[in-house]
């Protein structure tokens, strides 16, 4: 008798059950929130996050800079839209890829490699004259007072990848 | 430059760089079925015309709102009106009005008018989705912002 007594679960056993239960799930939602939030980074898609295949080959970069278009989809309050960019790709002297964005620092014109056969080797804005040297510094006496935007890039699978425009390394 | 407000706030802190008008001027009509819908493929063609040129030279030319008159309108009315307009801008001081236009029929008034009139070749039956009519318009571009550059020189 009492050995089957033991076996049985008592009112007290049940209801301590009972809240550990319901209390476990409590805890389990309020710390599942942080829990998604601290992880979020590694959950992330392997887009390359928002970084857009511009259809270059790393291979087919060279050190001559070369104008790069392509679009990107953008949504701006109530306008989505394709938005068009463009950047100067080129290997640098230790052999690292660099992207530019072409818009002058001045007022905003779209400059281009040797563009004035005045100024060789030289970023030229057909605005201003505005110019820069191959590294994107701009020269110092024309109009721009800041070197160009350089590209964030990766390159996945032998191709180059390119996010937004940010400062100039060495701005 | 466009004519929005974050523009126009930069224009006015440099006005000196910006010296060049793009007026693009754009014929309607409602008369005729087929000539319309022409038209209306024009005028849009026109607007990605005019913001492609704008992105390339912003620094120093201002895309102004489009003129548009009625296609069988009187033309001699328009050149008087158009001359108001640019009379406007040369005050400024722009010096360079750059009218942009797929209608041949102002070839003809081209020597009344107090701007430089560019006639575009129009793009018929094409669609602008497609990669080949974004190629031939980007190649366009590239030679309108050159003939503009050629009157800054």
């Amino acid at each position: 008798m009492s050995e089957e007594k033991k076996q049985q679960v008592s009112r007290r056993q049940f209801l301590n059950y009972t809240l550990m239960g319901v209390g476990g799930f409590m805890a389990a939602g309020l710390l599942i929130s942080p829990v998604r939030m601290a992880i979020d980074p590694v959950l992330k898609s392997g887009e390359g996050g928002g970084l857009a295949n511009v259809g270059i080959a790393v291979d087919e970069i060279t050190n001559e800079p070369t104008r790069i278009d392509w679009s990107v989809d953008q949504v701006d309050g109530w306008y989505e839209s394709q938005v068009s960019r463009s950047a100067w790709v080129f290997k640098d002297e230790n052999d690292e890829i660099v992207a530019f964005s072409p818009v002058c620092k001045h007022l905003g014109c779209v400059v281009s490699w040797e563009g004035s056969e005045k100024y060789p080797n030289e970023f030229f804005c057909p605005c201003h004259d505005g110019r820069y040297y191959k590294n994107g510094v701009n020269v110092p006496g024309t109009p721009p007072l800041t070197p160009l935007d350089e590209y964030e890039m990766e390159i996945k699978d032998g191709m180059l990848f390119l996010g937004d425009p940010k400062p100039h390394r060495e701005a | 430059m466009k004519w929005r407000k974050e523009d126009l706030e930069k224009y006015v802190q440099a006005k000196e760089y910006i010296d060049t008008i793009l007026l693009p001027i754009i014929p309607f009509q409602l008369a005729d079925d087929a000539e319309s819908e022409k038209h209306a493929f024009q005028q849009e063609v026109m607007g990605i015309f005019g913001s492609e040129i704008e992105q390339e030279l912003s620094g120093r030319v201002m895309l102004i709102p489009s003129y548009y008159y009625l296609k069988e309108g009187n033309k001699e009315v328009e050149v008087q009106r158009l001359n108001d307009w640019i009379a406007e801008a040369k005050d400024q001081p722009f010096q360079h009005i750059i009218l942009l236009t797929f209608d041949a029929t102002w070839k003809k008034y081209e020597k009344e008018l107090d701007g430089n009139l560019l006639w575009l070749p129009g793009l018929h039956g094409a669609d602008i989705r497609t990669k080949e009519t974004q190629g031939i318009i980007r190649d366009q571009v590239k030679q309108l912002t050159e003939i503009i550059r050629s009157y800054w020189q």
